[in-house]
């Protein structure tokens, strides 16, 4: 049964309003604090790249070990071997950055390939797409990228190339359910009557008029998964190694000190990851919930 | 059931049980292809530090079967799977079959505990958001679980120790001693927990159990229900609840088997994901092979009793 304040919910969608005077302020929120995790990540990256800095992330003070937040002009603090916490953040972000976006480049291009010859040809790709996506979820992901690492001792970018190849069937069932559901318009029949050729069929009136924001929410989401697995094989050690630091290498070298109780040499790295991921967790599905109309109730 | 109805349950079975032979049959080969294509051999790891002619290492090789055509060795490799043989490990040299038995019912003892957790939470929360609609509550537990499912486990578990070990004493750390004994299964379900909240999964599932039983229960079978006065949850349970909580549980397993590698470092628990870690820091082929295999294995088994729950649930079979 539908509140009626939810049926006009629903009609208001199809009225000429801008997205944003549509949008929920709940969903507005959610899009607003994920732009904001993915400018501070794009400025710290920028920062990071630049040695813009406030300390050395190598400098190494025996004086000053596991300080807390503020002490002696660290903002965040030091760690165990009293280098700055806050640049060692920093510098993190390099640690997933380039690799997270191999990642969706991949995942994104192939999988709007395969979406593309899946659901607008249909036919044969059809259940070989399907079966290529079992075949992927049947791997916890972690295992198969621990057996990637055990076979090649890979550095982090072919480790992000084959989570961006996990992610390729995610994307073309995607996408082609997106074609499907758009194929039975009138507008993309009219446009092959109108003697259109199928290529700007697909690139122009398919792609980028009506799956744009779907690619965007993939890369949102796929994003926050780069950063997930970037930052637990660094914690496993197979990663970024010490002393050049990641957000994960960094969790573990101050693990050992959170049981003494100096918590915070540990805590400040796993708090950046979870505000970052919850970041673009909250972009994608805002997005989603805003642009591909699927409302939260 | 009638009789009529068992043909179509029966098809639909077969063909899933026919896709999941044909999936590890994939599954296998995609295992065999990145070992096979990986770099040196990992005998060189066996040898390492030893000083050998060329003649043991071929000997070494021949008896691990290696200069054989790649299709020679991957059917021999396939062959000795089927009849239970993994091969042994390198590093050990224990039959590596035995070894992943051993160590992986506490794998699944920590995968299966921590899904029941993830369940427990997500639910009650779910039902409330679906039934109740908005609520002063429902805000404050969306966040939450959002936040939940983005808080990295491997801090989860670090928080978890010291707050309730260090910080308030609530059990005791020092294992072996009588009173750690007495404490069990306290250490038992600790890792558990932590996996059950921390796997990452649990807003996905909130989500998908809440819209599925919201659209449930805008079904006019329901609203017939109800108008009888007949009871609405007998009506909702099987395609609100069932179908959804065993349709995500098969699509979260392989998540909570990567989080399982996580946990078990953390806690030391001895499981697959340690084996699995141990392997790949030593490049021992034969286990991490394994260890896929049976994890894959386990993937397809949950997807395979999730369809089988379907079918006994809808008897029409998939509606094309």
């Amino acid at each position: 049964m539908k509140h009626y304040s939810q049926v006009a919910g629903e009609i208001s969608q199809y009225s000429d309003l801008p997205f944003w005077k549509k949008a929920g302020t709940t969903d507005l929120a959610y899009v607003a604090y994920g732009l904001f995790v993915v400018t501070l990540v794009l400025v710290s990256y920028a920062l990071g790249a630049l040695k813009l800095l406030p300390y050395d992330p190598q400098q190494i003070s025996i004086g000053l070990l596991n300080a807390p937040p503020g002490s002696g002009g660290h903002l965040l603090g030091t760690d165990f071997l009293g280098r700055d916490i806050l640049s060692r953040l920093i510098v993190g972000i390099q640690a997933y950055f380039l690799p997270g976006l191999l990642a969706i480049a991949i995942s994104l291009s192939l999988g709007t390939a395969l979406g593309v010859v899946a659901g607008y040809r249909g036919g044969s790709a059809d259940p070989l797409i399907s079966y290529f996506n079992d075949l992927v979820d049947s791997f916890p992901r972690l295992v198969l990228i621990l057996l990637v690492i055990a076979a090649f001792k890979p550095d982090i970018y072919y480790v992000m190339a084959v989570v961006g190849v996990t992610g390729v069937p995610g994307v073309a069932s995607l996408i082609a359910g997106k074609i499907r559901f758009l194929r039975q318009k009138n507008f993309i029949e009219a446009a092959s009557v109108l003697g259109l050729p199928t290529h700007v069929i697909i690139l122009k009136h398919i792609l980028w008029y009506n799956c744009r924001t779907l690619l965007i929410i993939g890369a949102t989401l796929g994003m926050g998964e780069a950063i997930l697995i970037e930052t637990s094989l660094s914690y496993l050690g197979f990663g970024v190694q010490e002393p050049t630091p990641s957000w994960g290498n960094m969790v573990q070298a101050g693990a050992n000190y959170f049981l003494q109780g100096k918590f915070w040499p540990s805590t400040a790295p796993a708090l950046a990851i979870l505000f970052t991921i919850l970041g673009f967790h909250l972009l994608g599905d805002g997005l989603n919930n805003i642009l591909e109309g699927k409302r939260n109730k | 059931m009638r009789p009529a109805a068992i043909r179509p349950i029966a098809l639909a079975l077969s063909r899933e049980i026919a896709l999941t032979a044909l999936l590890l049959l994939g599954v296998s080969f995609v295992v065999f292809l990145i070992l096979y294509l990986s770099p040196g051999d990992p005998f060189s790891v066996l040898l390492e530090g030893q000083t050998v002619g060329d003649a043991s290492r071929a000997g070494i090789r021949e008896a691990l079967g290696a200069p054989r055509a790649w299709y020679a060795q991957y059917l021999s490799w396939l062959g000795n799977m089927l009849k239970g043989n993994f091969g042994t490990s390198i590093r050990t040299g224990l039959p590596v079959f035995g070894e992943i038995v051993r160590v992986g019912l506490n794998t699944l003892t920590l995968t299966l505990g921590s899904l029941l957790i993830t369940l427990c939470i997500a639910v009650p929360i779910a039902l409330h958001a679906a039934v109740r609609g908005d609520t002063a509550l429902s805000w404050p537990l969306t966040m939450l679980a959002y936040v939940v499912s983005a808080l990295p486990v491997f801090w989860l578990g670090y928080l978890v120790i010291y707050v309730f070990i260090h910080r308030f004493g609530l059990f005791p750390l020092i294992s072996g001693s009588s009173a750690a004994q007495e404490h069990a299964w306290l250490y038992f379900m600790v890792p558990i927990a932590v996996l059950g909240i921390g796997n990452g999964t649990v807003s996905e599932v909130i989500r998908y159990l809440r819209d599925e039983m919201s659209r449930v229960m805008a079904e006019d079978y329901i609203r017939t229900a109800r108008a009888k006065g007949g009871s609405v949850w007998r009506h909702a349970f099987k395609e609100g609840l069932l179908i959804p909580v065993t349709e995500i549980i098969a699509s979260k397993i392989p998540f909570i088997l990567g989080g399982a590698v996580i946990v078990e470092q953390v806690f030391n628990w001895p499981g697959m994901g340690r084996m699995a870690w141990q392997a790949a820091q030593d490049r021992d082929f034969p286990v991490i092979m394994g260890i896929a295999m049976v994890a894959a294995a386990f993937v397809r088994l949950g997807s395979l009793l999730q369809s089988l729950v379907y079918a006994a649930v809808n008897p029409r079979g998939p509606q094309e």
